[in-house]
């Protein structure tokens, strides 16, 4: 028993502590276990409402959730909000005093607007969990990240890791980077300076190549998506020029090779952009297990969180 | 309340431009607000109200020079009676009010309609600024004539940056023809598109756009040059990084006619302070990094920033409530600049209430082309009465504004305005 | 008889009396169980601990039964009442199938009988067992849900208040024994 405070949402990782994610992480492992067996499901949540808030698609994300909630028993309820129904008279805030009418006990949410997790944690008694907000967060996909690494680098602590791509706007490197760190993983990047921000944490180093990359010989490469339409944002002058200097290619591929370096991304991925249609059959890939272990980390997750309730 | 009676304030300190020193004396207002008499120890006219100061300070009304009153048209976040009641609380006798109404304010007879509804309305005298271009939409230039026949302080599209610089120079140029004040709020849009928060370490942690230092700084360089090369009058507003200091204060030593204003926040709070998306501290511009505070006040204090503006800027709590990206920039000032001023300045020591009343009393005023107010015998009466004992707490209940956002909600304030004079009125703050 | 701090205690079952309970439950296990296809589940955390001592002392009779082992956290029914405690969860390990297997829950003590409940949800989610029966080394009595062991060491007659805490010293830091706690009565004045 770990006398740990008890947290009611879990909006980023850089208001965790290194108790808590421990905690979250060690508690992982069991769950996953139950994959196992032919019940997957235990009842520990059973009678407990989760209510999937997605004001972005995303099926991945969504589904992994749903899937986590629903191995723990809980009855779950899928609430996509599509931009169009988004009238703009309708507020934020009224669409909480709606999410509160309907007594969740746990609210999983995603919305384009970095900080409307926080709002919504502030006036509902739900455990809120963000499922990402704008730029700024996704924690249980940091967490995930972290249970993976882990896996294959158990002495994990001093181990290398670079994020490659499109770090300005991604709330994965940001959340996984932070989490690393204070797991005691170092953490580079490389891209190009579009979309590397100055105002990054300075514990994050940057490479200028691939080379320097090597050189460094991290224990993983983790690809961020980058979208297409960053193209238009003059961030790159093409696709084409991305992928030649920062894709995962067949080159880049037998380097990961040599040094035995992991391959990691949060998905879903953009085949010909940041990666080739080999370096997804990589040996060392791990973006399945990141999947797979997705589900055991939101299990852990939904366990740990309390939300309050009135009988508190 | 109003009321014509003789007033004596008793055991003040009277503070002045001219003096860091107070001094201790009696102000004796005669019913017509008239100060009859300044001396320690004066006697009491039969009918006088007595006000004992308790050795407060009295200090020359102050001027803002940037005010949104909301009114006409957006009503709902202010009007002029909740503005001049947030003013004299805050012990602010005078302000110019933006255009940026709802009709925005660019012909001559719109300026009429605003002062005539300011005489009705506000208890305190307000200037109306015009707008530089039709409908502040940037593309053609406003009624200069009409508005400078009715006296407007200013000419101002509030909010917004002239985007063309060929309309920005024909307006400045045509301008120079009224000697009228152009006025710029430097931001160079394609650069802050849909920025809500300076961009550095915070927006990085935040996971929100950010608004580069260079928008403004290049906006302000732009300016400059076109004032300096058409001769017009310029003043800069919200000045709120070192760099934008730096090109101020280049062009005032080259002769060009620049003023510029800071404004409480930028002066006393960084983005650092910034804590979980609190849209009470989103401003534009931004709330910046420590090191370009401590430029400003250095600037605010040696004079290269010529005046003092809060930007009153009320929205509605609901309108601030929205997520961080999307709600509205802008907080309520007026109340809260004085007492914020002495208790994060004054009463440590980093200036006097001599400097307070240059940049806030005294430059805003000339800035407009209005002399300046002072405590002397034969002067209208137009001062307030400040304690530095009191406290001054910054809530929902006690503020004045109809839009009680603001940054320093939550805190309670050293020092306190207790009570305004204007002319014959008195309005004390309870 | 010793006391600490709010309570007073007293040793039931010396270290010797504990090997001889485990020889016990293994006499019973044996007899009655003879030609069956035994296994062994330990409920987290010392009711593991007793199923591998039970184990070893039937190997020596040649019986070798598998031990698994369960944790119940996850199926306990006091999940909202978790305060600042957080269990942190064991990884269940039952490597062999049930179905058609008679399975022994071993647990050190039972009580109220709720901790037998929840485990016996834990171990049917892993299959159909033919037969599920409890072996415990103490049974103190006082039962919230009608569930009674099939096999036990020792009975021990205890109040509500009082705590019954078995040491074993693969658990417990080299402590060995069973002792009971009495809460000291503040005397009222």
């Amino acid at each position: 028993m770990r006398d740990l405070k008890p947290r009611k949402d879990l909006l980023d990782i850089e208001g965790l502590e290194l108790p808590e994610i421990e905690y979250v992480l060690s508690n992982a492992v069991p769950f996953k276990q139950l994959f196992q067996r032919s019940v997957k499901k235990v009842p520990t949540l059973r009678g407990k409402t989760v209510l999937n808030l997605f004001y972005e698609p995303s099926t991945r994300t969504s589904s992994s959730f749903e899937v986590a909630a629903n191995r723990m028993s809980a009855d779950v309820t899928n609430f996509t909000v599509s931009s169009s129904s988004v009238v703009k008279g309708e507020s934020l805030l009224d669409t909480i005093e709606t999410l509160q009418a309907m007594r969740s006990d746990y609210i999983v949410i995603r919305h384009q607007a970095a900080g409307v997790p926080n709002i919504v944690a502030k006036h509902t008694g739900a455990s809120v969990i963000n499922a990402g907000d704008g730029y700024h967060a996704h924690p249980t996909q940091a967490l995930l990240d972290a249970m993976t690494f882990r896996e294959v680098c158990p002495d994990y602590q001093g181990r290398k890791m670079v994020i490659v791509g499109d770090v300005l706007h991604s709330r994965v490197a940001r959340s996984t980077s932070t989490l690393f760190h204070k797991l005691g993983i170092e953490v580079g990047v490389l891209g190009p300076g579009t979309l590397i921000p100055s105002g990054r944490h300075e514990f994050i180093r940057r490479f200028r190549s691939w080379d320097e990359v090597f050189d460094w010989k991290p224990d993983a490469v983790y690809l961020l998506r980058v979208q297409l339409e960053r193209q238009e944002g003059m961030f790159f002058p093409s696709i084409a020029e991305y992928h030649k200097m920062y894709g995962m290619n067949t080159e880049r591929l037998v380097r990961m090779r040599q040094i035995g370096a992991y391959l990691m991304h949060p998905g879903p991925v953009n085949r010909g952009v940041e990666i080739t249609d080999e370096a997804m059959r990589y040996e060392r890939s791990l973006i399945s297990t990141q999947v797979e272990n997705g589900i055991a980390v939101r299990m852990a997750v939904l366990h740990w969180l309390k939300p309050e309730t009135d009988t508190d | 309340m109003p009321s014509a009676t003789p007033r004596l304030f008793q055991n003040g300190r009277i503070a002045s431009a001219d003096s860091k020193d107070l001094l201790a004396s009696d102000v004796l207002v005669d019913e017509t607000g008239t100060i009859v008499a300044i001396g320690p120890g004066l006697t009491a006219p039969a009918d006088a109200e007595l006000i004992d100061c308790g050795g407060g300070v009295l200090v020359p009304g102050m001027f803002d020079v940037h005010v949104h009153a909301r009114e006409p048209g957006q009503e709902h976040k202010e009007t002029l009676a909740t503005c001049s009641a947030a003013a004299l609380r805050g012990g602010v006798t005078g302000v110019v009010l933006m255009p940026d109404t709802s009709p925005p304010v660019d012909t001559g007879n719109l300026v009429k309609s605003a002062r005539d509804l300011i005489a009705e309305l506000s208890a305190i005298p307000m200037l109306q600024a015009g707008c530089l271009t039709k409908g502040r939409e940037g593309k053609e230039m406003a009624g200069f004539s009409g508005m400078a026949s009715r006296g407007v302080p200013m000419l101002t599209d509030a909010d917004r940056a002239v985007p063309c610089p060929d309309l920005l120079r024909r307006c400045m140029e045509y301008a120079r023809d009224f000697d009228l004040l152009v006025t710029s709020h430097c931001d160079t849009p394609a650069l802050s598109k849909a920025g809500a928060i300076n961009e550095g370490r915070v927006s990085y942690r935040f996971g929100l756009p950010g608004i580069p230092a260079i928008s403004q700084e290049i906006a302000i360089d732009r300016d400059i040059r076109v004032a300096q090369h058409t001769g017009a009058k310029l003043h800069l507003q919200q000045i709120s990084t070192a760099r934008g200091l730096q090109s101020v204060q280049c062009a005032k030593e080259a002769g060009t006619s620049v003023t510029c204003e800071v404004s409480p926040h930028h002066l006393v709070l960084t983005e650092q302070d910034i804590r979980d998306y609190n849209t009470h501290f989103k401003f534009h511009p931004p709330l910046r990094p420590a090191a370009d505070v401590e430029a400003l006040v250095a600037g605010f204090i040696d004079g290269s920033i010529d005046v003092l503006a809060c930007d009153h800027a009320p929205h509605t709590e609901f309108e601030k409530s929205s997520e961080f990206g999307s709600a509205p920039f802008g907080a309520a000032g007026l109340e809260t600049t004085v007492p914020v001023m002495f208790d994060r300045f004054i009463r440590k020591g980093v200036f006097g209430w001599d400097l307070l009343i240059k940049r806030y009393s005294a430059s805003p005023r000339r800035l407009v082309g209005l002399a300046p107010v002072a405590i002397a015998e034969g002067a209208r009466a137009e001062f307030f009465l400040f304690d530095p004992e009191g406290e001054t707490p910054v809530t929902r209940e006690t503020m004045k504004t109809k839009s009680p956002v603001s940054p320093f909600l939550g805190e309670t304030l050293v020092g306190k305005v207790r009570g305004t004079v204007l002319g014959a009125a008195w309005y004390p703050q309870g | 008889m010793s006391e600490s701090g709010d309570n007073v205690r007293e040793a039931i079952l010396s270290p010797e009396e504990i090997s001889a309970g485990v020889a016990d439950l293994a006499r019973q296990i044996a007899y009655r169980c003879a030609g069956d296809e035994v296994a062994f589940v330990g409920i987290y955390t010392r009711g593991v601990t007793l199923a591998h001592r039970v184990a070893e002392a039937l190997k020596a009779q040649g019986l070798r039964y598998p031990v698994g082992t369960l944790d119940i956290s996850l199926y306990r029914d006091d999940f909202d009442n978790r305060g600042s405690d957080l269990p942190t969860l064991e990884s269940s390990d039952i490597p062999f199938g049930l179905d058609g297997i008679r399975v022994i829950l071993f647990d050190e003590v039972i009580f109220t009988g709720r901790t037998i409940r929840a485990a016996l949800d834990g171990l049917m989610d892993y299959g159909r067992p033919a037969k599920i029966e409890l072996a415990v080394l103490v049974d103190r009595g006082h039962r919230e849900i009608p569930i009674q062991p099939d096999y036990v060491s020792t009975h021990i007659g205890t109040t509500r208040d009082q705590y019954v805490k078995v040491r074993f010293r693969e658990d417990d830091g080299g402590e060995e024994g069973v002792f009971l706690e009495t809460p000291r009565k503040v005397p009222t004045a």
